[in-house]
């Protein structure tokens, strides 16, 4: 498995010492340090027992398709929290963000009789502009995007709420588009080309795994992307190499914006309605993705690989305790372990590579 | 640990200039409060200055007081602490559960929930430190097992009459001023006084301020933020308890819609999130004005979530007004 970790050359700390030599930083981190391996091994473990203690849990109509879905919208909100990540800044605003959006894309069906694929423009638009507004408030004052970002949810959280009730009867839109109800709950297999079915995938899957290829290859291979990363790494070097800092910033927070109103539009297609409780319990999950994959909120360094790891993580730990009949609320209590657990032991890792001479 | 910042300054904001900014915070933020009191006095034709109306208006400013206070002092440290809301909801559901389903007394019970609320801070900090990972990390993760612990304690049930004496206590006046009130300014005052007065709070806002000036003069930045979390646990705890004394009846929701408040009242009352910088007077005026949007709400029925939307608008304009006075704003 190749190191998928996308970052940039030098991880320059004020603090930090002189940099290690180069054919040390060549060497990398021995293969065990790679939070992608120990996520892989913990996920298979995980379903191993959890197919082991509840069969159903294979079971491909009661779990693997819905846990499908719900990996597709955590993705995307873990990619969401990624794209200011990667500049060392926070997006607590992501859960009304994405309410937001869905409240557009819910209102453009409602009320303008809209096709679905203008409903998802619409909420991509609102998503794009109000993380736009974050990143612009961030670089314009200075101020902390996690104090920006906690502010404009707030302020949003109200927003949201009045649009709903000031546009909808009761807390939700109510008319449905054409295609909706498909793309909720029809799978691949359900298409036919003669006598040959597609895979029990649902229909939303596929729009995951184009903003996972999108973000990838942003960060990876664009100009863009790395220069994000740049700023993210250390940005008064990106700024006295050239690179418009500010710009990169606001664009930063626009991507993760547009992610955001993805996220909403996806969840509210998958709960079938369009209502203010959208994106709620987003925080936690954009968090727990991307830092579980290896993902440094520090900046600088982002991993798209291991976002999809740690969504795929949050959804069979979800899902397998929910089989085993665990309460909502010792659901929550695992999962706050979980998140404790996986960061220890990146620590711990750290620790040892560190040990071992060889600068993560 | 501070906070990630796009800005980098050479040099921290001088000492002498900061205290400056922050008594014109203070003197702001009380013109600004007493204007907005005698604007909703006048306004509602006399009915805020109501005996009733005006109990009412200090009652529920304890609670917020408190919160706010127990963010400030992590953020005194360069951390943050998203468990205070939860926190505060384990701890009056704990406290109750204690005397409703254990039958303790009432003393005794409220002994509990303050250690309750400290051995979570101290778990908080000591995870914080020993993992070195983000504070605001490990009290989202901390956050999320507290409200899980919280549910499980009576699921959805809500506890009545736990206790008449604390009841009536919370709900009593001395002077015309209510119990639980008094009981904040007294803790608003201890903190004010560990800030100014104790070695240890100096410490805490040392290590907030310069890490590295702070370990080279001989003081545990660790230690600080063990400190700090603990502090803030015993704080929510405090909060707890005046819920419990308060309400009269407390279930598992508790605590959820305390998280704004925690951080707008430090934020708008001047204090830097990036640590170093306290203020209880600016803390506890900001939570006084808070109040007011809420009881301007309630006065003239407006829907509560404009509260959400002026409460958060208020936070953001204080943080760029504040980042301009100190001069650190623009790039």
């Amino acid at each position: 498995m190749p190191d998928t970790t996308t970052s940039t050359a030098s991880q320059a700390e004020p603090e930090a010492p002189a940099p290690a030599p180069v054919d040390q930083r060549r060497r990398g981190l021995p293969w065990w340090a790679n939070p992608r391996v120990g996520l892989v091994a913990v996920v298979v473990a995980l379903v191993a027992i959890f197919s082991g203690l509840r069969p159903s849990f294979l079971d491909v109509d009661l779990t693997l398709v819905p846990m499908q879905a719900d990996i597709t919208v955590f993705v995307v909100v873990g990619l969401a929290q990624l794209a200011v990540l990667s500049l060392g800044h926070m997006n607590l605003a992501v859960p009304r963000m994405a309410a937001l959006s869905a409240f557009a894309a819910g209102f453009t069906y409602d009320k303008l009789h809209a096709p679905l694929v203008v409903g998802l423009l619409a909420a991509l638009l609102v998503g794009t502009l109000v993380g736009a507004l974050a990143g612009g408030i961030i670089t314009w004052t200075g101020v902390n995007s996690f104090v920006v970002t906690l502010a404009l949810d707030f302020g949003l959280l109200g927003l949201v709420a009045l649009l709903y009730s000031w546009f909808t009867s009761g807390v939700a839109f109510s008319l449905h588009p054409d295609g909706m109800d498909a793309l909720r709950s029809d799978t691949f297999n359900d298409y036919c080309a003669g006598p040959i079915c597609g895979p029990p995938v649902p229909l939303v899957v596929p729009i995951a795994v184009v903003a996972l290829v999108v973000v990838g290859v942003l960060f990876r291979f664009s100009r863009l992307g790395r220069e994000i990363l740049m700023c993210g790494s250390n940005a008064r070097a990106a700024l006295l190499s050239g690179i418009p800092v500010s710009r990169r910033v606001i664009q930063a927070h626009a991507l993760s914006g547009l992610l955001c109103g993805l996220a909403g539009w996806l969840l509210a297609i998958n709960n079938g309605a369009f209502s203010a409780s959208v994106g709620e319990n987003f925080l936690l999950p954009s968090f727990l993705a991307p830092v579980l994959g290896g993902t440094l909120l520090a900046g600088g360094a982002v991993s798209v690989v291991g976002t999809l790891l740690g969504a795929i993580l949050n959804s069979v730990i979800q899902k397998g305790l929910n089989l085993l009949q665990f309460e909502v609320d010792q659901l929550q209590i695992y999962i706050g372990v979980v998140l404790l657990v996986a960061l220890s032991l990146d620590r711990v890792r750290h620790v040892l590579a560190d040990r071992r001479g060889v600068r993560p | 640990m501070t906070l990630p910042s796009l800005v980098e300054t050479a040099a921290g904001p001088s000492g002498p200039r900061v205290r400056a900014s922050l008594r014109g915070t203070e003197v702001v933020l009380a013109g600004l409060a007493l204007a907005a009191f005698v604007v909703l006095a006048v306004t509602t034709g006399g009915n805020l200055v109501e005996p009733a109306t005006l109990r009412a208006v200090f009652q529920f400013l304890a609670v917020p007081m408190v919160i706010g206070l127990s963010q400030m002092v992590v953020l005194a440290v360069g951390q943050m602490n998203l468990s205070v809301g939860v926190l505060t909801g384990l701890t009056a559901v704990a406290a109750a559960a204690l005397m409703a389903d254990r039958g303790w007394p009432a003393w005794l019970a409220v002994l509990a929930a303050l250690v309750l609320g400290l051995v979570v801070g101290l778990a908080n900090g000591l995870l914080v430190v020993l993992t070195r990972i983000n504070g605001f990390i490990i009290t989202l993760a901390t956050m999320t097992i507290i409200s899980g612990v919280r549910y499980g304690i009576n699921g959805t049930g809500t506890y009545q009459g736990y206790s008449d004496g604390l009841v009536s206590l919370g709900r009593a006046s001395v002077l015309g001023i209510p119990t639980v009130f008094l009981a904040a300014v007294v803790v608003a005052v201890l903190v004010w006084l560990f800030f100014a007065r104790a070695v240890r709070g100096r410490q805490l806002l040392a290590s907030g301020g310069n890490p590295l000036a702070a370990r080279l003069s001989g003081i545990s930045n660790d230690t600080s933020l063990v400190i700090a979390h603990a502090l803030s646990g015993l704080l929510a705890g405090v909060a707890g308890v005046l819920v419990l004394a308060l309400s009269g009846s407390v279930n598992a929701s508790i605590g959820d819609d305390l998280l704004l408040p925690s951080f707008a009242a430090p934020i708008i009352g001047g204090v830097a999130l990036a640590g170093g910088v306290v203020s209880v007077l600016g803390t506890c005026l900001a939570a006084f004005i808070v109040r007011l949007v809420d009881v301007a709400q309630a006065q003239y029925n407006i829907n509560p979530r404009w509260v959400d939307l002026v409460v958060g608008a208020v936070v953001l304009g204080a943080v760029l007004l504040s980042q301009k006075r100190i001069g650190r704003g623009g790039t």
